[in-house]
């Protein structure tokens, strides 16, 4: 299987996360994308020496991933293009930071050393956070709730339609590198010459087919706004969820 | 299969549009259609069938010409409302269905013309009944069948309720099961139908009028059996008789 068919079956897998009717995915849109964003300011917030508030942060995205059945292996290999860019964030820290921070019997730990866990620790658990959130909730969903949160709609709409749009360009990327591949099967991979014409290819063939999806669209009524799917109250589960959860995190901040 | 009644829905008079100028596509086009009509469009390839499609659900707007639809001049100021009453099948499903799942895609239409969300639920439900996908309501677009596809991208638009249905080659990629369905289902619809085919047996069993294009133009329009049936007619304008026809008159 080619990269990108792998590609286009991780999403679809995705898409079947987001699809399950299970507790978590149930849970109003909106608080979900506010728990997660309240987490990132609350881990992020924390002091860069504070190490042990930041391990025991953990217990939102373990608690979580465990109520919402989803497997941290998965996330970690879904998310492995993006986790090595959030942990490097901290890696020159013990270079510039030497101030001795505690000792163990002989190894004297640095300020520098502290803050690069720290900081990876902080990388780490808002990208499984963000994870969750789109494992449990739809790109619709999660667009209900930011325009409920009044973020601009057009702003809302662009995020919708790069998601479509990332789509269909994986979609014709998969169909050339098909047609490519059978008619040079001893090939490995695609020769450099073949290069320019194929990516070409790609650009105008995902702009055409983008080009009628939008013509699908407005012909269909859309105006520049997207109906985002069924709007959901809240129910008193969800504020308890909510709550339950500020309130750990503010525990969490304030006595660890 | 069901016949026209008196209410026009389409009037085109001398309807003209070129890509480039020059160069028409279209030339002089007339045509009318009664409420409930199902009408074929056949015609070799590159005849403008797809872009006489575009021009009726106001793709394209600078044509020259009379073009009503539903008693509404097609012009900028129209758009939107015409829309509301037409609906238009693409030949690639791919192209139609955007959403995550068959029922959000359904419901896109309505719940962009501001229908409550009961309303909404009511023709989702209807649509889906009336193409028999009832049980795929929740699935994912990208586990649907090809045929599946097309029974869905019909919701889409049956979900619209709309007065005109136009469909540019509805029979492509479907097996002898789905196509049959479609056929069944197109024979039932109420909405006046204009089907952009090349499969003339298909033509044949979902159309009652036939229009014949040519070089942009209508060469002929009239009763499906009496122009489908004509050989010379058909092999003139670049097709040959459908299948049906075609083993009894060699």
């Amino acid at each position: 299987m080619s990269g990108i068919d792998k590609q286009l079956r991780e999403i679809d897998k995705l898409n079947t996360l987001q699809q399950r009717d299970q507790w978590m995915n149930r849970c109003h849109p909106l608080v979900k994308l506010c728990l997660t964003i309240f987490y990132i300011l609350f881990v992020v917030s924390c002091h860069k020496y504070r190490l042990s508030t930041v391990v025991i942060f953990a217990v939102y995205p373990l608690m979580m991933f465990n109520f919402a059945d989803l497997s941290l292996k998965d996330a970690i290999y879904r998310m492995r293009l993006i986790l090595p860019i959030v942990l490097a964030v901290g890696i020159f820290n013990p270079f510039m930071d030497r101030k001795p921070l505690m000792q163990m019997g002989s190894l004297i730990i640095t300020g520098g050393v502290v803050s690069m866990i720290t900081l990876m620790l902080k990388g780490f658990y808002a990208v499984l956070s963000a994870y969750l959130l789109i494992a449990t909730t739809t790109i619709e969903d999660i667009c209900v709730a930011l325009r409920s949160l009044h973020v601009p709609k057009i702003l809302v709409t662009v995020i919708l339609l790069i998601d479509r749009y990332l789509y269909i360009l994986a979609q014709e990327a998969q169909r050339i590198m098909t047609a490519y591949k059978l008619r040079a099967p001893s090939q490995k991979g695609i020769h450099y010459k073949a290069w320019g014409p194929l990516v070409g290819q790609w650009l105008i063939r995902s702009m055409e087919r983008a080009q009628v999806v939008y013509e699908s669209m407005t012909l269909r009524g859309y105006r520049g706004e997207f109906s985002y799917g069924k709007k959901r109250k809240m129910r008193s589960r969800d504020w308890m969820l909510l709550l339950v959860w500020l309130v750990a995190f503010v525990v969490i901040k304030r006595f660890f | 299969m069901k016949t026209g009644t008196e209410k026009e829905v389409l009037h085109i008079k001398d309807l003209s549009y070129a890509y480039e100028k020059n160069i028409p596509v279209l030339k002089n086009l007339s045509m009318d259609a009664k409420h409930g009509e199902s009408i074929g469009l056949i015609g070799a390839n590159g005849v403008g069938k797809s872009t006489f499609l575009k021009l009726l659900v106001g793709l394209n707007l600078d044509y020259t010409g009379t073009l009503s639809v539903a008693n509404h001049p097609m012009n900028k100021e129209n758009l939107n409302h015409i829309r509301e009453h037409i609906g238009y099948v693409f030949q690639d499903s791919d192209n139609q269905l955007f959403m995550t799942t068959v029922e959000e895609d359904v419901a896109f239409g309505p719940r962009n013309y501001g229908l409550s969300e009961d309303e909404v639920e009511h023709r989702v439900q209807e649509a889906l009944r009336l193409v028999h996908i009832e049980d795929l309501r929740d699935k994912h677009i990208y586990k649907l069948s090809g045929g599946e596809k097309k029974l869905a991208s019909i919701a889409t638009i049956l979900a619209l309720e709309p007065d005109i249905v136009l469909m540019d080659e509805p029979s492509v990629a479907l097996d002898p099961r789905n196509r049959r369905h479609l056929i069944h289902l197109l024979n039932e619809m109420e909405p006046m139908k204009l089907i952009a085919s090349h499969d003339l047996d298909f033509i044949l069993d979902t159309c009652e009028r036939t229009v014949l294009m040519w070089q942009g133009n209508i060469v002929a329009d009239g009763p499906t059996e009496q122009i489908l049936s004509d050989k010379e007619l058909l092999e003139s304008h670049g097709l040959e008789l459908p299948l049906r026809y075609y083993y009894g008159k060699r």
